[in-house]
């Protein structure tokens, strides 16, 4: 039953090439054709500027490591870029057949619990596919770098840590997941396409206002169970600085209650989604 | 009699408002069976009910021995209700394809031939967003059917269709009954089609079911014996209130038992009788008996033809 959901929904999400482009290639697309730009700009300002001053060319004849492009991959997957595009997906996705008024004929045709995790089946596929496409973004902003500047190209592995890349890419990879998750139970509740899109969007907005600077301002501090468990943008971000190679000291506790806040924002919004779902008239769309 | 669906007291609360009112209906295998009643009778809340896409307020039912709602029967149900809508960006073919995958798969010879069935085959490569009502219809018929279920729910399943395409509607649920064994449950308010596809009814008004039997059995309780008489006004006054008029003749609602001696005292009493011969009711007059409907049932006005009357009930 969890098989056909899947297939039904993969497949269904193969032929809305909209939201498949947006939510994985439109980003990687954006970073690499933004890094281009960005490396032939500061190789001719650069250039212009040695000229002028009569000194040697400003950008430097080092090698470009392209083995960089896995860290870095890895600890932006998250970006803020990614997960607004990624949201587009998850609202065709989640609310889709409230829009397209689809329930009726889908929901005969398979378990209710089994639909919703079907559909969270095929956004975590999405998921890795972007931040794979990432990865391969990162690869051409390093080439691009090299190729623009001139300079050579070397694969140095010598500082990369597969433990620390596998958790970060893990971290970045749920933080995405999460953002899916919060637009699933908007779209349940709401049946809105609209609110499965901004629901997710302005909580995180929130969040990195709440867990930045007005964190202090309310009375919290970063190690708080409250804080770390309401904010999951702040547990993320402490686990990031725990997994960083000079990573800052982090409070007693805090990776424990960190973790615990992501698994919690991992479960809950799909125990909810699927109670809400189970006794939903779905006759309404 | 073996049944495929069994339903006990069902009721359906919208606020204040019973959508089904404690309705207890049981439907036979095999054959169409049709449900018929006004708007708000009922209909579509009970289709809902039963493919589990609403919880009922009180009562219970069974669908193919299963709870409503149960995935395993509903597995084994097809329906249409009211009119498909599919995602705007998919094309008829890939419908389909993306419904029988949820399904756990329909081999794609089999889509084809439904396209083919249900007159799609050209449009198959064509976005639904573009599709008219007909077409979605079309293609909701075969998805409801192209998994091979042994009971259908098809709510007014011709509606928006040309008049060659309710024809082939008309005899795909036919021979879904009599070639296929599926059980066909049909809601429509086009009740000449209903007459003709039928083998069975029930009528709704108010959330209940307040006639149900086989098509010929309804028809013939309400059937007259037509004359053609002269004097025509001495035989309306002989029969009183028994006697309508339908055009040059006189409808008489009579026993068959009694048909003998109605004649013999017309011609007693000095009517000569040209023609008489037995006039079955259609299910337009049983229903509009059965639901309280008044009224004309078509009027001419500037030479076009409409649909009217006044609701009692």
């Amino acid at each position: 039953m969890l098989a056909d959901a899947l297939k039904s929904e993969a497949y269904r999400l193969s032929k809305n090439r909209v939201a498949v482009f947006c939510s994985v290639l439109l980003t990687p697309l954006l970073f690499a054709f933004g890094g281009l730009f960005y490396h032939i700009m500061v190789k001719s300002k650069g250039d212009a500027l040695a000229a002028k001053a009569n000194l040697p060319a400003a950008v430097g004849n080092q090698p470009v490591n392209l083995a960089e492009s896995f860290e870095f991959a890895a600890s932006n997957g998250a970006n803020g870029v990614l997960l607004v595009f990624m949201l587009l997906a998850a609202a065709a996705v989640y609310a889709g057949d409230y829009r397209w008024e689809t329930w009726r004929l889908i929901s005969a045709r398979n378990g209710r619990p089994w639909l919703l995790l079907g559909k969270i089946g095929v956004m975590k596929v999405l998921a890795m596919i972007a931040m794979l496409a990432m990865l391969v973004a990162a690869f051409a902003f390093h080439l691009s770098e090299a190729l623009v500047a001139g300079r050579p190209i070397s694969f140095d592995l010598s500082d990369f840590e597969l433990g620390r890349f596998l958790l970060l890419w893990l971290l970045s990879y749920i933080r995405i997941v999460q953002y899916g998750l919060i637009a699933l139970l908007a779209a349940v509740v709401s049946r809105s396409l609209l609110a499965a899109l901004f629901v997710p969007w302005a909580l995180g907005f929130a969040q990195s206002i709440l867990g930045g600077p007005l964190l202090p301002l309310i009375g919290w501090e970063p190690s708080d169970w409250a804080a770390q468990l309401l904010l999951p943008g702040l547990a993320y971000d402490s686990l990031k600085a725990a997994v960083a190679p000079a990573g800052q000291p982090l409070p007693e506790g805090v990776v424990l209650k960190a973790i615990v806040s992501l698994i919690l924002w991992s479960l809950v919004p799909v125990l909810a989604a699927i109670a809400w779902f189970q006794r939903q008239d779905l006759s309404k769309e | 009699m073996e049944t495929v669906i069994e339903i006990q007291g069902l009721t359906k609360t919208y606020g204040t408002v019973k959508a089904l009112d404690g309705l207890t209906l049981s439907i036979p295998r095999g054959g169409v069976y049709g449900i018929l009643g006004p708007n708000g009778a009922g209909k579509s809340t009970l289709f809902r009910t039963l493919l589990g896409l609403i919880r009922p307020t009180e009562g219970t039912a069974t669908v193919m021995g299963g709870r409503i709602g149960d995935p395993a029967a509903t597995r084994r149900m097809g329906s249409m209700i009211e009119t498909p809508r599919f995602p705007p960006f998919m094309t008829a073919r890939q419908v389909l394809v993306w419904l029988s995958h949820a399904h756990g798969g329909v081999p794609a010879a089999e889509i084809e031939a439904w396209l083919t069935r249900v007159g799609l085959a050209e449009a198959a490569n064509r976005r639904v967003r573009g599709f008219s009502v007909g077409m979605l219809q079309r293609l909701g018929v075969a998805a409801a059917l192209m998994t091979k279920p042994d009971l259908v729910i098809l709510d007014e399943p011709t509606s928006g269709m040309d008049p060659p395409g309710i024809q082939e509607m008309r005899a795909l649920i036919r021979s879904l009954a009599d070639n296929d064994g599926v059980t066909v449950i049909l809601a429509s308010h086009q009740l000449q089609e209903v007459q003709r596809v039928c083998d069975r009814v029930a009528i709704f008004n108010k959330g209940k079911v307040i006639t149900e039997g086989r098509v010929s059995d309804l028809t013939a309780s309400g059937e007259r014996l037509r004359l053609s008489v002269t004097p025509l006004a001495k035989a309306m006054a002989l029969l009183g209130d028994r006697a309508s008029l339908d055009g040059d003749a006189l409808m008489a609602a009579v026993p068959r038992a009694e048909a003998a001696a109605v004649i013999r005292a017309l011609v007693e009493g000095g009517v000569d009788i040209d023609e008489a011969r037995w006039v079955g009711a259609d299910l337009e007059d049983v229903f509009m008996s059965e639901t309280g409907w008044t009224g004309v049932k078509s009027v001419s006005v500037t030479g076009a033809s409409v649909q009217g009357g006044d609701y009692a009930g």
